[in-house]
C-alpha cells in the first residue's frame, strides 16, 4: 500500500466515524486500496469488519470522514466535521464501479442462474440481453457452473450458489470487489470452490477487499492483511511479516487463536 | 323436469352478473392494492399515512355498510352512479385494502438481502420492487388472496340488497314465487362450482411458482 501514485488508487478512505445509536463500530479508520490490490480484513466478530465494506458502498452510511473511489468522492468530511454526501446520480455513477458478494449469496430465487447475471447489464445498462447473454455464459463457464445456467438458485448447493453470486457481481464489470465472508455460511467442504474462484479472480489483478476467516486464503492470495478489532485498525501488513512477525499483542493472540 | 332446466336457465342468468361483479372487481382490485401497498410502506409520510387510514376504514366496517353508503349517500351529493357502477366502486375500494394489507405484509416478508444486492448491482428502488421484491412477494401471497378471492365470490351476494339480479336474488324470486327451496341448493351449487374453480386455478398457480423452490 505504499507508493501509491494517485492515479492507482482505487479506493481511499479517511478518518471514518460510524455509530450505530449510541455504539461506536468504527473509530476513525483510514485505508487506501490501490489497483490490483487484494486486501484481506480479519478480525473477531463484532469489531466492525461488515460495517466498514458496507460503508464502502453505502449500503451504511458514515457520519463522518471521507471516500473516494477511482479518484471520485462518494461522500466528504465538511469543515464541522460532517459527512456530506454526493447527490443520488452521481452516487449511483460513482459506485457503478464496485461489486458485492455476501456472506448470504443473495441470489434472486425467482430467477435463473443465466437471468440472474443479465438481470443487471439489462435493467441498469440498458444493453439487451442478446448482447448479453455470451458474456455471462463465459462468467459461468469460468466459475464452472455453465451447465446449471437454467437452474433455480434453489437447487444449487451453497458453493454453487455463492460462485453464481460472484459470477453476477462479475457481469457488471467492476473494478473493485467486495466480499463480506464469502465462505462463512459454507458446509467446510464447499469453502474450497469458492476460494478457488476468488484466487483466480486474484491472479487476474482483480481489486478486491475480502473480510474473511480463511487464514490460508489471507495468507497465500492477499496483498495486504489488516486486523480490525473494536472498530479501528490495529495493524496491517503484508501477508509474509503480517503471519510471521504480527507486532501488536491483540493480533498476536487472535493469531494464536485461529490457527 | 322442465322446470328445473327452466330455473337453471334462469339463475344462469343472475350468475352472470355475479360473474360480472366478481371478474371487474378482481381486475379492479388488485393493481390498486398493491399501489395502497406501495404506498403504505414508502418513506412518503402522509401517503404512508393516507394509505393506512384507508385500509383502517375499508377493514374497519362492514362491506354491507360500505355499499350502502356508496348506493345512497353519493347521489345525496350529486353523484349518480348506475347500480353496478355503485356496486363495483364499493367491492373495489373494500378488496383493495384487504388486498393491500396481504401485499404489504408479503413484501415485508422478503429479507434485507434481496435489496442490498439489487442495490450493490446498481439498481434503483422502482427497479428493484418491479423486477425483484414483487415477482417474489406474488407467489408468496397466492394463498392468501386466494383466500379473499373466494370470499370475493361470495361476497358478491350481499349486491343482493341493492335490487340487482345476482344469482342470489334470481334464487329468492323463485323460491317465493313457487314455494320450492330447489333454487337455494342450485345457487348453492352454483357459488361451489366457482369457488372450485377458483381453488383449482390457485393450485395451479402454486404449483406453477413452486419450480423455483427447494
Ligand atoms: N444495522 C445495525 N444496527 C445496529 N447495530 C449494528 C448494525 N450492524 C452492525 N451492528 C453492530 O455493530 C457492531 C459491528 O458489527 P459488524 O460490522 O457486523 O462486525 P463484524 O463484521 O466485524 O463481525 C456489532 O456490535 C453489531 O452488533
Ligand atoms: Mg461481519
Amino acid at each position: 500500500m505504499q507508493n501509491m501514485t494517485n492515479d492507482n488508487i482505487m479506493l481511499k478512505m479517511q478518518n471514518i466515524h460510524k455509530s450505530f445509536g449510541s455504539l461506536e463500530v468504527l473509530k476513525g479508520i483510514d485505508l487506501s486500496v490501490a489497483k490490483g490490490d487484494v486486501l484481506a480484513i480479519i478480525g473477531p466478530s463484532g469489531s466492525g469488519k461488515s460495517t466498514m465494506l458496507r460503508c464502502i458502498n453505502r449500503l451504511e452510511e458514515i457520519d463522518s470522514g471521507s471516500i473516494e473511489i477511482k479518484g471520485r468522492m462518494l461522500v466528504r468530511e465538511t469543515a464541522d466535521g460532517e459527512a456530506e454526501y454526493v447527490d443520488e446520480a452521481e452516487s449511483r455513477d460513482v459506485l457503478s464501479c464496485t461489486g458485492m458478494v455476501f456472506q448470504q449469496f443473495n441470489l434472486f430465487p425467482h430467477m435463473t442462474v443465466l437471468q440472474n447475471l443479465l438481470e443487471a447489464p439489462v435493467q441498469v445498462k440498458k444493453r439487451s440481453a442478446a448482447e448479453v447473454r455470451p458474456e455471462a455464459e463465459e462468467l459461468l463457464r469460468k466459475v464452472g457452473l455453465f451447465d446449471k445456467r437454467d437452474c433455480y438458485p434453489g437447487r444449487l448447493s451453497g458453493g454453487q450458489q455463492q460462485r453464481v453470486a460472484i459470477a453476477r457481481a462479475l457481469a457488471m464489470n467492476p473494478d473493485i470487489m467486495l466480499f463480506d465472508e464469502p465462505t462463512s455460511a459454507l458446509d467446510p467442504e464447499l469453502t474450497g470452490e469458492v476460494l478457488k474462484t476468488m484466487r483466480e479472480l486474484a491472479a487476474e489483478h482483480m481489486t478486491m477487499v475480502v473480510v474473511t476467516h480463511e487464514m490460508a486464503f489471507a495468507r497465500e492470495a492477499a496483498s495486504h492483511v489488516m486486523f480490525m478489532a473494536d472498530g479501528v485498525i490495529v495493524e496491517q501488513g503484508s501477508p509474509g511479516e503480517f503471519f510471521a512477525s504480527p507486532k501488536q499483542e491483540r493480533t498476536i493472540a487472535f493469531l494464536q487463536n485461529m490457527l | 323436469m322442465d322446470n328445473l332446466l327452466h330455473t337453471i336457465m334462469l339463475m344462469l342468468e343472475g350468475t352472470q352478473i355475479t360473474l360480472e361483479i366478481f371478474c371487474i372487481t378482481l381486475v379492479l382490485s388488485l393493481p390498486i392494492g398493491l399501489l395502497a401497498a406501495l404506498g403504505r410502506i414508502s418513506d412518503v409520510k402522509p401517503l404512508s399515512l393516507l394509505m393506512e387510514f384507508y385500509v383502517w376504514v375499508m377493514r374497519g366496517t362492514p362491506l354491507m355498510l360500505q355499499l350502502l353508503f356508496v348506493y345512497f349517500a353519493l347521489p345525496m351529493v350529486g353523484i349518480m352512479l348506475s347500480d353496478l357502477a355503485a356496486a363495483l366502486l364499493a367491492f373495489t375500494l373494500n378488496y383493495a385494502a384487504y388486498f393491500a394489507e396481504i401485499f404489504r405484509a408479503g413484501i415485508q416478508s422478503i429479507g434485507r438481502g434481496q435489496y442490498e444486492a439489487a442495490k450493490t448491482l446498481g439498481m434503483t428502488y422502482p427497479q428493484t420492487m418491479r423486477r425483484i421484491i414483487i415477482p417474489q412477494m406474488l407467489r408468496h401471497v397466492l394463498p392468501p388472496i386466494s383466500n379473499e378471492t373466494i370470499n370475493l365470490v361470495k361476497d358478491t351476494s350481499l349486491i343482493y340488497i341493492l335490487a340487482m339480479n345476482d344469482l342470489l336474488r334470481v334464487a329468492r324470486t323463485i323460491v317465493q314465487r313457487e314455494f320450492d327451496m330447489t333454487p337455494f341448493v342450485v345457487a348453492g351449487v352454483f357459488y361451489l362450482i366457482m369457488t372450485f374453480v377458483l381453488t383449482w386455478a390457485f393450485k395451479r398457480l402454486e404449483a406453477h411458482y413452486a419450480k423455483y423452490d427447494q
